[in-house]
């Protein structure tokens, strides 16, 4: 066999053997691709070679049937197609080249024919498109139109057509996408989930998808990254609590990460100077990565935290009001921010519960706590949306009401507290401080006590509360000694936290 | 001083489930920054546009016109339907050619959704002295109708900038721009009807 073609700069290459093809295809492999467990390879042949070959077929078939040695020789178990014997004839080598197993495999080698000067079947045939080419299993290719459907071929008009240039070859690879998921917080009130550009400008200060995509990608060496969340949350309101899941796909990854690299990427993301985002659990996923995805989807219950004001001060009734309420049936039109890009529909949604919590030195603003059905609009439950969401706060309370910017804040709260009871003489001052993981948390305590070991004669109550985002950490400290509130917050002001306050007179946690 | 880590108190002593109100102050806002009067959902998303006098005198109407496009189609204040003795009475949707409470959009792509001027009709709004016909102001596809009108004409006289809207109309790009030079602000409109 002759291995001849045109390669991507249109020059003929020519070899003699399969294994001199072989190895074209090998280090051009071996080139891009360093880790591959296994190959498929995939060929594709410009009609027209399949066409002669069904022409020789069924003319060898006219001319010889009656043979004896036609008979035996070229029973349908012995033909091979063109594609198959070059298949066939360079994957032994390819295999030997690569040192892995042909099979079917995520990583395809696919070697496209194609003839610039072949013309189309529908030309020649001057008939209806040839558009279905059944292989079946003896090797012939059938055309499935009107001139040929009881595989008699004696009507074609075909000619050989005598192919006088080699096909142009190009050779592509792909991989099947890699899946890195875990989870993301949003600490910020303006970074959108996906990028969102708008005439050249874009919406917020950065976006979770680009946040988390760029920083894994040049690890896997791959062409691009899609991003997948379980739910989504708007630009100005924060995710925080357990996150929520999310998967990167990673489109022909050249390079799976290990274990500690995805560690790795895991801290490089949540130490980022910009302090947008934080990500949680990072791995690599196979098609188990959907369930992650439905994980979130089967948290029904969200709860959020809502500023409101309301045209009229909030009175005692009113808060009896609100948590009477549970399991509230609401009905919501498609609000009418997003009705340009979603199905006008009335949504029926449930609110589980509510509970107003007062501000103090308002009368016109509270927190509204709730715990909603997921797929709830918040802001469009508190201001009624012209009345399209009904009921909503403003309908139950009687009269206007807003929500303001910045919130709904989605919070999950798994709080836990440790008491650590360090002998005490009198309460000086309390140290808060917000941490964003365990680790965080065990390193203060660690410098805490440390702090503590010196020469002061203290004692220390340490209160810890802390949901999956937050720790908070209320250290009562009591010490006749001036600045010791100041000292301890600077041995741990230096670590990276949300809040450090010092608030000084001392407020008893009873 | 005697000290047990984290973990041994872990172990001797269930964890405690302390009462969150100190996390939530993570929420609070602080209260000097809040505003006495804070701008409405409307007010921040909208940007308003007055068609006082649309094809006949003292037929005042307003469009709220929403970032994404949307113009929400209301009656204004000055309009002459609020200045007949009872205001507004009832509404009626059918307005001849059709009933226009009872076309069905539906899909992203808003399917069936018609095609209106800025003069054809989209209601009629009576008072015990006599009807009023509202149009659509703008060039677009109507997506809705705010048939909650029929059953509650009275949203008018309360709220006729709010809950008492008449439609939602969706232009396109081309014809908002063309359109809108010929509306004027709030301000204009205040000035013009004496508020």
């Amino acid at each position: 066999m002759q291995f001849s073609y045109r390669d991507q700069r249109d020059i003929l290459v020519e070899k003699d053997h399969a294994a001199d093809f072989a190895m074209v295809v090998a280090e051009s492999v071996k080139e891009k691709y360093h880790e591959i467990a296994s190959f498929t390879l995939e060929v594709s042949l410009p009609t027209l070679i399949t066409e002669n070959e069904s022409v020789i077929l069924s003319h060898m078939k006219k001319k010889y049937a009656s043979e004896v040695w036609f008979q035996e020789k070229f029973s349908f178990e012995h033909i091979i197609s063109v594609k198959d014997a070059l298949k066939l004839s360079i994957t032994p080598s390819l295999e030997t080249l690569l040192g892995v197993k042909s099979s079917v495999s995520d990583f395809r080698i696919r070697l496209t024919y194609e003839h610039v000067d072949a013309p189309s079947a529908e030309n020649r045939t001057g008939k209806n498109h040839c558009n279905k080419r059944i292989k079946s299993g003896n090797g012939f290719v059938k055309c499935t139109n009107e001139t040929v459907q009881s595989g008699d071929v004696s009507d074609f008009n075909f000619q050989l057509q005598k192919v006088g240039q080699p096909c142009h070859m190009t050779l592509t690879f792909s991989t099947a996408p890699v899946y890195i998921g875990g989870r993301y917080l949003k600490l910020s009130r303006n970074v959108s989930q996906t990028r969102w550009i708008i005439d050249d400008e874009r919406k917020g200060d950065a976006s979770v998808e680009e946040l988390i995509g760029e920083n894994i990608l040049p690890t896997c060496n791959g062409d691009g990254y899609k991003f997948h969340a379980a739910g989504r949350e708007d630009i100005d309101v924060r995710m925080l609590g357990s996150g929520r899941p999310f998967l990167i796909e990673i489109q022909n990854a050249r390079h799976l990460p290990s274990e500690a690299s995805i560690k790795e990427m895991e801290k490089l993301i949540n130490s980022l100077e910009s302090n947008l985002i934080r990500v949680k659990h990072l791995k690599i996923w196979g098609s188990q990565g959907w369930s992650l995805m439905r994980e979130g989807e089967a948290e029904k219950q969200k709860q959020y935290a809502a500023l409101v004001w309301i045209s009229r001060s909030i009175k005692d009734d009113d808060l009896e009001a609100v948590s009477s309420l549970k399991d509230l049936k609401v009905l919501q039109r498609t609000p009418i921010r997003v009705l340009h890009r979603r199905s006008p529909l009335d949504r029926e949604k449930i609110i589980h519960w509510m509970k107003i919590e007062k501000i103090a030195g308002s009368s016109q603003y509270f927190l509204l706590h709730l715990c909603t059905q997921a797929g709830t609009y918040i802001k469009e439950f508190v201001h009624g949306d012209l009345g399209r969401t009904h009921p909503s706060i403003g309908s139950i309370l009687g009269c206007r009401a807003e929500c303001e910017d910045g919130y709904p804040q989605r919070i999950s709260l798994n709080c836990l507290a440790f008491v650590i009871k360090l002998p005490v003489t009198s309460i000086v001052s309390f140290l808060f401080i917000s941490v964003f993981s365990f680790s965080d948390f065990e390193w203060i305590l660690h410098s805490i006590f440390k702090f503590f070991s010196g020469s002061y004669n203290y004692q220390t109550t340490l209160l810890l509360c802390f949901s999956d985002m937050n720790v908070g950490l209320y250290v009562q400290v009591a010490a006749a000694v001036d600045g010791l509130g100041k000292g301890l917050a600077a041995t741990v002001g230096g670590f990276r936290s949300v809040n450090t306050g010092i608030l000084e007179g001392g407020v008893g946690l009873g | 001083m005697t000290t047990q880590t984290a973990a041994d108190d872990h172990e001797s002593q269930p964890p405690i489930v302390v009462d969150d109100e100190e996390l939530h102050k993570l929420l609070l806002p602080n209260v000097n920054d809040l505003p006495i009067s804070p701008p409405s959902a409307m007010e921040s998303n909208f940007v308003t546009y007055f068609a006082p006098d649309f094809m006949k005198p003292e037929l005042d109407q307003y469009i709220y016109r929403h970032a994404n496009g949307l113009c929400v189609i209301g009656l204004a204040a000055g309009h002459v339907a609020f200045k007949d003795e009872g205001g507004v009475t009832a509404v009626d949707f059918n307005v001849g050619k059709s009933n226009r409470s009872e076309i069905k959009v539906t899909g992203k792509r808003k399917r069936n959704a018609q095609q209106f001027e800025p003069n054809t009709a989209l209601c009629k709004v009576c008072t015990n002295n006599a009807f009023y016909i509202v149009r659509c102001c703008v060039k677009g596809s109507l997506l809705e109708v705010n048939e909650r009108l029929i059953k509650q004409p009275e949203l008018l006289n309360s709220s006729a900038d709010r809950e008492g809207y008449i439609a939602i109309i969706m232009p396109k790009p081309a014809d908002w721009q063309k359109i809108k030079d010929s509306f004027i602000t709030f301000d204009e409109y205040k000035k013009l009807r004496h508020f």
